[in-house]
């Protein structure tokens, strides 16, 4: 369970300009092996607050507990997914996956088999030699996945993860994930400014306004799992939809 | 007939320079000016890169540290090298060390820039992407700043490498006549062009070998960087 209790986080301004506080007040409870998604225009500090929680962005006021213990930095208990992928160009891939394994001192035999595995899992196997730069931008995201799935983390942490990819390919990664996180349950916290991807994937999605960064709603998706290829034409999905809309015009407005 | 004369002064035919090269090679004059020369290369080089590269790993990881350093290298980066060689003559004499100075001088200033531009190239995001598991200073330092900077650093190697070779010939025309700085001037005093084109003809085959060697060295190293580090 990931608890956020009164979180604010400002930057300092440019040029002597105010701070811009871009996280204001967040209060979230994520429960354990739930789908959360981040949802809101860019710049409302939804990926301030996803690094927030994997201990990478200090925060100002208020605080995050993981399963009652405070974050006070990065830990194992989180595993994070990049939108850019951040794959390390001079390693191949098998090394790329079993990277966060290595950082944590498991050994060369081992973590090389666990990180086949997970590549088998994401449907690289036999890619194991390639580089990043071999590879298309929906491979090296299943890459970055595969990376943060060897380290079995309970937390994974996704940013805009499949921003960076066509649209047809998006599609696929979601389905992929989808069934990935059937077999191994994991509470996933994912940030998008797609609400159609954001009502795909999650059991919930929190809605955030920019400057501050606020928790504007949240929305109990509700949907059946695992979810159908044609959810979209579901009443439930259209319904909601329509809703998020309405409240990004008045959000604008 | 004059005007024959000035042309092979100042232009030797190819074949009169190849001539006096295979005379060259075959003396011992030429092999002890080429070892005299590069003992003060080789070891201002390397006294420039073991300075060079810490100071260009502390600038390209931390702005604190370039504010301080940044001035100090801009200085020496636009003083003309000729400008500062008799100031280090004055101080050190006419030995080895002196000539040293000079090349560590030349090369120490691309070596750094190019270091640290090689670390500036570390995408963040890798950097962003280690931390979050957990990664320690000393391990970023090993499995992502050295390895991702490592062509903005061998770079640095090359055309810190090819300063030097210029400082070291520079030096010995200018002030300290030894090695092959003192056989320049000596063919030149005799008006013997075709071996003071076959001397110069051997330092550039012996820079052009040794940046081809820190080519292949980033191509079989750092594969994976192509092209885009300043060169």
């Amino acid at each position: 369970m990931i608890e956020l209790r009164g979180c604010r986080k400002a930057f300092p301004g440019r040029d002597g300009q105010a701070p811009v506080v871009v996280l204001d007040g967040v209060d979230l409870t994520i429960r354990a092996q739930e789908f959360v998604c981040l949802l809101g225009p860019s710049g409302c500090g939804k990926t301030t607050l996803l690094k927030a929680i994997a201990g990478l962005v200090p925060l100002d006021e208020g605080e995050i507990r993981i399963d009652g213990r405070s974050v006070t930095g990065p830990g194992n208990d989180c595993a994070m997914v990049f939108q850019d992928f951040a794959l390390l160009p001079w390693a191949d891939v098998l090394s790329n996956v079993a990277f966060g394994l290595e950082l944590r001192g498991v050994p060369r035999a081992t973590r090389e088999q666990r990180a086949q595995e997970l590549l088998a899992a994401v449907g690289l196997g036999g890619f194991e030699r390639h580089r990043p730069r071999q590879l298309s931008g929906g491979m090296q995201q299943r890459v970055g996945l595969a990376r943060a799935l060897a380290v079995d983390p309970k937390i994974l942490l996704m940013d805009e993860p499949f921003g960076a990819v066509d649209a047809q390919t998006r599609r696929l990664l979601q389905e992929d994930l989808l069934a990935l996180l059937d077999r191994t349950r994991k509470t996933v916290v994912f940030v998008t400014h797609s609400m159609a991807e954001a009502l795909r994937l999650g059991d919930r999605v929190v809605l955030m306004t920019s400057r501050p960064g606020r928790v504007r709603d949240t929305i109990e998706v509700g949907l059946p799992r695992p979810r159908p290829p044609d959810i979209e034409k579901h009443p439930r999905f259209v319904e909601l939809k329509d809703y998020l809309w309405q409240q990004l015009r008045e959000m604008n407005a | 007939m004059l005007a024959h004369r000035l042309d092979s002064l100042l232009l030797p035919s190819c074949t009169e320079t190849m001539g006096a090269l295979a005379r060259l090679v075959d003396t011992a004059e030429l092999w002890e000016a080429v070892w005299i020369s590069n003992q003060a290369m080789v070891l201002g080089f390397l006294l420039a890169a073991i300075v060079g590269v810490p100071l260009g790993l502390l600038m390209g990881r931390w702005r604190r540290a370039e504010r301080y350093v940044d001035p100090y290298l801009n200085i020496l980066l636009v003083t003309p090298k000729s400008a500062l060689i008799p100031i280090v003559i004055m101080a050190t004499g006419l030995g080895l060390l002196s000539r040293l100075l000079v090349v560590f001088i030349s090369a120490i200033v691309v070596i750094t820039v190019n270091v640290r531009t090689g670390l500036r190239m570390v995408d963040p995001a890798w950097v962003e992407m280690a931390q979050s598991f957990g990664a320690t200073e000393g391990q970023l330092w090993r499995k992502v700043f050295l390895r991702g900077g490592l062509p903005g650093i061998l770079t640095g190697f090359r055309l810190g490498l090819a300063r030097a070779v210029s400082g070291m010939i520079t030096v010995e025309l200018l002030l300290v006549a030894v090695g092959i700085g003192r056989l320049i001037l000596d063919f030149e005093g005799m008006f013997d062009a075709p071996s003071l084109y076959a001397t110069v003809l051997v330092v550039v085959a012996e820079a052009v070998i040794l940046l081809q060697g820190c080519r292949w060295l980033e191509r079989w190293m750092a594969p994976w960087a192509g092209e885009g580090v300043a060169r």
